[in-house]
């Protein structure tokens, strides 16, 4: 199991050979990209194995005293700062760990970076930059890969910021627009507001326990050695990182612009790479969460319940096919955050892959369809199952999956966290995100009904299928949004559901609240019979629904009025602000007190200068005048 | 004998006609010459001095004389290397004439 650095390293030699060497190799390097993730993805199968067959024995294995899940840790040395054993050196190490978590991350990023980038073969087929997109893509498989892997908040954090910086490079891809520079920008300066806290919160860890181990931290906690205020604050300090890297609000303003990337960017950003990244590290340091009292856990909750609401309606507002699919995304990292801040591990841990793999189906669907139409406002599409079935058929999964409809892997998920929310948290947080759960339904259904069903438009008939190096990818992630659901049952003899796998305290098996599934089914029926009545049959009026919330839509439809309140701070605060700065700089600093000196300096020069004629004579006049006045002076002393 | 006036007299005549020499000149050598005229007149003053001073214990018999003489060494020395200087300045610009050397002005 201490092989499983394995898993990165593939991509992350691959990334600078395609640069370097891609030219020269078959099909620009993006084989070698692909070969390079099928690696990662082969180790991820013999890592999941030898976790299976070890057990507290193994060497570097024990049950952690936190989460009670079987931890594998493996670490070196990776480099000392100072005398080793001196007074305020600092022994950096670097490993990994290996927990359930870990797993499941590892499975969930290999496999959506696999189906992404073979998707990407054909979607960016003839595309200038080709070789250079699937180097970042590995670059970016590989620093979300370590990411999962690291066991000490330093490697995390460097992981972190390389997925900042890739998602920089993707989201940009196409910079010749506009639009693009400007949507790469957002996202890379969005999020590391963020990352300041994140940060902070690490180094602050590090002066309380002495060392970047999450092992030392979560047992520091345990044991009652760090502080309350030190927990919490750290706690919080690190949900400000994940709330940047997950869109949650206030920070989400970047995820929906960040669709100015090539479509699987999109796929890979949403399911598995970049937006998981704060969930993931919540979920990695919830023994800080749930500390003590257990007060982040609340900020938790309240910020991923809001995001959650926020963003489903401005979903359902929404023209644009991949802003819809954006600000879905959004709203289920809330609901994620949501389950997490409920006490809902397995929960949010088991949402995170359902919707991963669903909300991967759904781009790569929206990407045939672009690629094809050419379009990307819904108004110009519609009926489209006739020209494009496949797409039709894959995109359906995936909406009905993430609008929770039985049997798909959404539902389950989405059960287990309004069941760990209603546990947890009191009746308007459940009501709310039943409200969620409806409005989910409605704009997934919204989205499928306007794109697929309908007329379909002259302009759109020549449109065809997905070709097969698209259409493999989203076959087998539709298969898994079909069936992902089913490990959350208790398979005797074979698997305990994932309750068994991934949990935090004490495992539990699969349980199901009838009140609650029946309350879910029947709203996300309802929301599809709805939207289907709407949008297809058009025999709810779609005008009569819109006059009856008009105030309301407004608000929606300018996304809350984040967007303009952020400029309007930029420009007369920060920007004001700023001006003051430089005036200051420029006024005091740079004029009075670098320019000053030299000034007086410069004029005593020109006015001594007058001194040294170039004559000799007028030196000779001086030498002598100055001898007579010294015999002068001396004869007058002596007399 | 003479009196020693009479010495301090030439002495200062000779000094006053060197200084002038040097200030008013042009001519790097004819300043160099007026150097060593002020350094003679110096020697002079010394010599007249030591030997009217001879016995009267103040200070050793030989003094001036030593003063002088190693006057004459530097004063040979300082002749050399003034000469050495204004030949590679007359390489250089063409010309001794000091009003025009003043590269070195600001």
């Amino acid at each position: 199991m201490q092989w499983a650095w394995l898993i990165p390293i593939f991509s992350f030699a691959a990334a600078p050979i395609i640069v370097v060497l891609g030219r020269f190799l078959p099909t620009k390097g993006a084989l070698l990209s692909i070969l390079a993730i099928v690696g990662g993805f082969t180790v991820f199968w013999f890592i999941l194995g030898s976790w299976m067959g070890s057990g507290p024995s193994t060497s570097g294995c024990f049950t952690s005293e936190s989460t009670h899940m079987l931890t594998c840790n493996y670490e070196r040395n990776w480099f000392n700062a100072g005398l080793v054993g001196a007074v305020g050196s600092v022994s950096l190490n670097w490993g990994i760990l290996i927990d359930p978590l870990t797993i499941a991350m590892l499975g969930l990023v290999t496999f959506v970076a696999l189906m992404v980038q073979v998707y990407s073969l054909a979607y960016m087929h003839g595309d200038p930059r080709f070789g250079w997109y699937f180097a970042v893509h590995s670059l970016f498989a590989a620093a979300m890969l370590t990411l999962v892997l690291a066991d000490n908040f330093l490697l995390l954090y460097v992981a972190w910021e390389l997925v900042g910086i890739c998602s920089y490079l993707l989201i940009g891809f196409w910079h010749e627009r506009a639009q693009a520079r400007e949507a790469a920008k957002k996202a890379f300066i969005v999020t590391r507001i963020g990352d300041v806290g994140l940060l902070i919160g690490i180094l602050l860890i590090w002066r309380d326990v002495g060392s970047f181990s999450m092992l030392d931290a979560f047992e520091a906690v345990r044991a009652g050695t760090m502080s309350e205020g030190v927990a919490t604050t750290s706690a919080i300090l690190l949900f400000l990182g994940a709330m940047g890297k997950s869109a949650q609000v206030p920070f989400h303003v970047w995820l929906p612009d960040a669709m100015e990337g090539p479509t699987p960017v999109s796929a890979l950003i949403h399911a598995a790479t970049m937006v998981v990244a704060g969930v993931y590290l919540v979920a990695r340091a919830f023994p800080l969460f749930e500390a003590y009292d257990a007060d982040p856990l609340m900020v938790v909750s309240i910020v991923g319940l809001v995001t959650a609401l926020m963003a489903a309606t401005i979903a359902l507002v929404a023209t644009d096919l991949k802003r819809i699919l954006a600000y879905s995304t959004i709203s289920h990292l809330g609901l994620m955050m949501l389950s997490l801040g409920a006490f809902g591990y397995t929960a949010a841990i088991f949402h995170m892959m359902a919707h991963g793999f669903s909300k991967a189906l759904l781009f790569l669907g929206a990407g045939s369809v672009l690629h094809s139409t050419e379009f990307q406002e819904t108004a110009e599409m519609g009926g489209l199952r006739k020209v494009m079935p496949l797409t039709a058929i894959v995109f359906s999964i995936g909406a009905l999956s993430l609008g929770g409809i039985p049997i798909l892997a959404g539902f389950w998920s989405k059960d287990e966290i309004l069941i760990a929310v209603n546990e947890h948290r009191n009746v308007s947080f459940i009501i709310l995100t039943l409200v969620t759960a409806l409005l989910s339904a409605l704009y997934m259904g919204r989205a499928m009904f306007l794109v697929f069903f309908g007329q379909l438009k002259t302009q759109n008939e020549h449109v065809h299928d997905a070709p097969f190096a698209m259409a493999i990818p989203m076959a087998m992630l539709a298969v898994l949004a079909l069936g992902f659901g089913l490990i959350s049952f208790n398979w005797p003899g074979a698997f305990g559901g994932i309750g068994t796998f991934v949990f935090f305290g004490h495992s539990e098996g699969f349980h199901f609240k009838v009140w609650l599934g029946v309350v879910s089914i029947v709203l996300a029926v309802a929301a599809f019979v709805a939207s289907y009545r709407i949008y297809v049959q058009q025999s709810i009026s779609l005008e009569g629904v819109r006059s009856r919330f008009s105030p309301f839509l407004k608000v929606c439809e300018n996304k809350y009025y984040f967007d303009e309140a952020y400029q309007w701070t930029i420009d007369r605060v920060v920007l004001v602000f700023s001006r003051s700065i430089a005036f200051f700089d420029r006024a005091i600093v740079n004029d009075l007190l670098v320019n000053g000196p030299a000034d007086v300096t410069r004029k005593f020069g020109v006015a001594l200068k007058v001194h040294v004629t170039g004559h000799v004579y007028s030196y000779t006049l001086a030498m002598a005048l100055g001898s007579v006045g010294l015999g002068i002076f001396v004869w007058l002393r002596v007399v | 004998m003479v009196d020693l006036v009479w010495f301090q007299l030439l002495s200062a005549v000779l000094f006053v006609i060197g200084l002038y020499g040097v200030m008013a000149r042009r001519s790097a050598v004819l300043i160099v010459m007026s150097i060593e005229l002020m350094l003679n007149a110096v020697n002079i003053n010394l010599i007249a001095a030591a030997s009217h001073m001879e016995g009267m214990g103040k200070f050793s018999d030989f003094d001036g004389q030593l003063i002088a003489i190693f006057i004459i060494t530097v004063a040979a020395a300082e002749v050399g290397l003034a000469l050495a200087i204004i030949l590679r300045m007359f390489r250089n610009r063409s010309t001794v004439n000091v009003d025009e050397i003043n590269l070195m002005k600001w």
